[in-house]
């Protein structure tokens, strides 16, 4: 009865497959169209009525689109996850699976949520549209369209399914790319990560614990010791403004000048304000309008002194033995916005006991859950309430809490808190 | 009744693009499957499953739809909304009705398919 010649643009459309709906899932025989070409769109015809499916395949075919039928939802399923079609036009009513069902479970799957789906119904009732459009398909075409309303709605749920998968495609991209930077700013803190001090006694009577937290975008906090005698010691924490490689690279560069043998040449002092007033000078703003603030300290074992000067900087606070806490930033200019600005050393007396605390501004500037900031308030309170515990217990103790208020581990920026505690 | 009365040739033909091969193929496949239909159809009437009914009064719908045929489709519409409607209680007539239209139908498409379609 059925002809299975070679002849035609039609015999490897459906009619050797309507005897068993499972071979409708060979793509070899239930393929037509010009599939060689990459650019054609396929469109999946599931309908378990033949004569309805060949009509309506043949008319696709003749609009220059790839065709794939099956008989039922269930082998319908198999071709759309194989052939990833940009349209299906599918049948409502049907054995085993139904339309909608078939929408539903095509919903589901996130490797198939691009394909388009235009439902062929006679059911042209609201409620029924609703049903439908509710359980997945984007469209509907009733069986009785003229050929001219069945080629628009095929073109517009091509067009649609053209642009689903850009859009796909274009988000994919960016992924990959915010990955590959993810990666490079994960190296970079890295990097950062292996110019820092390692913790401990750095000098004798001078026990230091660090800890520091590179956010996802990576800021340019960078901190470090200048040792510039057995008795006498340097320590800094600057923060390059911006996130990204580029202040990581920046704090970098400025870290080089503020080596004992540079400062040497550059400014042949130790005095942190000299210090600051020079490298104000060698590290203007940049084009993009970038700039650094910093707290340099010097520490006089010999002479029982603690002097420092900040530049723009509010991260450095002392916390006595006595359990007084001050806070030493000074009202002053970032580096780099006025070259001939001169930053003042404070020079204060330091005993056995008492602890610095060098700090970026990421530990108290950030918010809960609801909005509001940390802040310095509560940052001071928690380092005072943890008292003459050992220094390494307040530094971790006050990550602790911090993360305990922002309610996760991923601080908004960079966080870098440096503890010293004098001994002797 | 003549074989214009039963379906319409010109328009049939036109719904598939004068593409006489498909058509030809589409009366081969209904010549095939409408009968079929057609028993499903009964088994389910006489066994009183109106979605059995409903089922298969709808399927018959989609092939009798491409022949542009309207008292077959006409017949066909009125079983299904009935099965669908879960009243069979008329569903002895309407089959009969349908019965009696596909078998028209079938007949002046087997005339057509024996005069020869394809160009």
């Amino acid at each position: 009865m059925i002809r299975q010649d070679a002849r035609g643009p039609i015999e490897s459309l459906t009619v050797p497959l309507i005897e068993s709906p499972t071979m409708l899932t060979s793509a070899a025989a239930t393929t037509s169209g010009n599939a060689a070409e990459g650019d054609v769109s396929t469109v999946l015809v599931v309908d378990d009525e033949p004569t309805a499916r060949l009509a309506l395949a043949a008319r696709l075919k003749r609009l220059g689109y790839r065709v794939i039928q099956a008989g039922d939802g269930k082998a319908g399923l198999e071709a759309l996850r194989r052939e990833q079609p940009s349209l299906t036009i599918l049948d409502w009513m049907m054995p085993e699976m139904d339309g909608p069902s078939f929408c539903e479970y095509v919903r589901q799957d996130p490797e198939l949520q691009t394909s388009q789906i235009l439902m062929m119904t006679s059911h042209d009732q609201p409620e029924q549209i609703a049903e439908g459009l509710a359980r997945g398909a984007d469209d509907f075409l009733s069986k009785a369209a003229s050929k001219h309303e069945i080629t628009a709605r095929v073109q517009a749920g091509i067009r649609a399914a053209t642009l689903v998968r850009r859009l796909r495609d274009a988000t994919e991209e960016i992924r990959q790319k915010q990955e590959a930077l993810e990666k490079e700013l994960q190296s970079a803190a890295r990097y950062v990560e292996s110019l820092l001090p390692p913790p401990g006694a750095i000098l004798p009577g001078v026990q230091m614990v660090h800890v520091y937290r590179p956010s996802l975008a990576l800021g340019g906090d960078l901190f470090n010791i200048v040792p510039w005698s057995d008795d006498f010691l340097g320590l800094y924490l600057l923060d390059a403004s911006g996130h990204g490689v580029s202040p990581a690279l920046r704090s970098s560069s400025f870290a080089t000048f503020l080596r004992r043998d540079s400062l040497l040449r550059h400014v042949g002092s130790n005095d942190p304000g000299a210090i600051l007033t020079e490298a104000n000078k060698q590290f203007p703003l940049t084009e993009s309008g970038h700039y650094f603030t910093i707290v340099f300290a010097s520490l006089d074992l010999r002479c029982h002194s603690l002097s420092y000067a900040t530049a723009g900087h509010g991260g450095v606070l002392l916390h006595r033995r006595s359990g007084e806490v001050c806070w030493m930033a000074q009202p002053n200019l970032p580096l780099g916005f006025d070259s001939s600005t001169t930053y003042v050393t404070v020079t204060l007396p330091i005993g056995p006991g008492d602890r610095l605390y060098l700090l970026s501004d990421g530990l108290y500037e950030f918010p809960a859950a609801s909005g509001e900031l940390w802040g310095k308030s509560r940052l001071e309170k928690t380092i005072q309430a943890l008292g003459q515990q050992p220094l390494e217990t307040v530094i971790t103790e006050t990550i602790a809490e911090a993360v305990r208020w922002q309610g996760h581990e991923q601080f908004p920026d960079d966080v870098a808190l440096m503890g010293v505690e004098v001994a002797i | 009744m003549s074989q214009d009365r039963v379906f319409s040739f010109d328009e049939a033909l036109a719904r598939v693009d004068d593409d006489r091969e498909t058509f030809q193929m589409m009366i081969e496949l209904f010549m095939e499957h409408g009968p079929k239909d057609l028993m499903e159809a009964q088994s389910a009437l006489d066994a009183g499953n109106a979605p059995g009914v409903a089922r298969s009064s709808h399927k018959l719908k989609g092939a009798i739809l491409q022949f542009c045929a309207p008292a077959a489709l006409h017949a066909c519409k009125e079983l299904e909304e009935s099965a669908k409607a879960g009243n069979l209680a008329n569903g002895a007539q309407l089959y009969a009705t349908l019965e009696q239209e596909v078998q028209r139908l079938l007949v002046a498409l087997r005339q057509v398919y024996d005069k020869g379609i394809a160009a």
